[in-house]
């Protein structure tokens, strides 16, 4: 089992944070991943459209043949994106406290511009304690 | 646990195959949407009254479609990230969970189930193995590639609908 990185996407679609943990898929540019987190926020938008029955989420869990990315929306547009191997169990208990971290050590800091880029070094250190080298 | 409804797309992402068996709400016709029947998203959010149970249409004259274009879009996504030749298999919302399996030849076959369902790759592929094979593609009568006729075949049909009501996740 293993973690393979962390996305945080605005509420726009852009990629605010990115960190990569352990080895196993492809190595992206920036621009790339850029690219793809817009991608990500789109097929998220049409998924919570899209229902056979009743008013439905965007998409939690895409998954596919080797890695799983397990998507957390925040009440207030934010969405934390983890991807993982697909046997990952505690995806979601580890974006959980990714939020929490987010809470406490960017919102709560007065430097911190909303929708911008996250750079922090005390999230950084938080990250790298919940999530380590990415092997659980 | 439920299955709600199957569609087969063919290579040019034309809808050949749709059939439903639960489902709440019904799938909003593409000719009234005004939209090219399966390239485009037809939002499934319209209030409309419940379906006669079990209908079925099939082809592009049978109305339906639902959104493809965005499976190419996660299929680039996936394959991108993994960097390996890597299909898009399933996603999971709060309310149902879409499965995709992908034939060489390009057809597509789509499933929306229950959100607690299992991978149903496998059976997706045994519909294709089973039913399809031998009912369509074998069958000198069927056109494949017509762009104009879905696959209207009762053998077809009734062999699909006799597996999906089969399957231990069918309740």
């Amino acid at each position: 089992m293993a973690i393979f990185g962390l996305w945080i996407i605005n509420k726009a679609g852009g990629l605010v944070y990115q960190k990569s943990f352990a080895e196993g898929l492809a190595q992206l540019t920036s621009n790339e991943q850029l690219v793809l987190a817009g991608t990500l926020h789109g097929i998220h938008a049409i998924t919570s459209r899209l229902s056979p029955n009743g008013s439905s989420s965007g998409a939690n869990v895409i998954e596919g043949e080797t890695f799983k990315m397990t998507i957390f929306l925040t009440v207030t547009g934010t969405k934390f994106v983890l991807l993982t191997s697909l046997t990952e169990t505690i995806a979601e208990h580890i974006l959980q406290r990714i939020y929490e971290a987010y809470s406490d050590a960017v919102m709560k800091n007065p430097f911190h511009t909303p929708e911008m880029p996250v750079r922090s070094e005390g999230f950084e250190t938080r990250v790298n304690a919940i999530i380590g080298s990415g092997q659980t | 646990m439920t299955i709600n409804s199957l569609y087969i797309f063919d290579r040019h992402c034309i809808c050949v195959y749709y059939q439903d068996w639960h489902r709440t709400r019904r799938p909003k016709p593409a000719s009234e949407a005004g939209l090219l029947p399966c390239r485009t998203v037809v939002a499934i959010s319209n209030e409309l009254p419940p379906p006669p149970p079990s209908t079925a249409g099939a082809g592009v004259g049978g109305l339906t479609s639902t959104g493809l274009a965005f499976d190419e879009e996660a299929k680039n996504m996936v394959k991108k990230i993994s960097g390996r030749d890597e299909q898009f298999t399933s996603y999971r919302t709060s309310a149902y969970r879409l499965h995709l399996f992908e034939t060489l030849s390009g057809y597509k076959f789509v499933m929306l189930t229950d959100p607690k369902t299992e991978n149903m790759r496998v059976q997706l592929r045994r519909i294709y193995e089973g039913p399809f094979l031998e009912f369509v593609v074998r069958n000198p009568l069927v056109k494949m590639d017509s762009r104009e006729q879905g696959i209207d075949n009762e053998n077809f049909r009734a062999a699909l609908d006799r597996m999906v009501r089969g399957l231990p996740v069918y309740a």
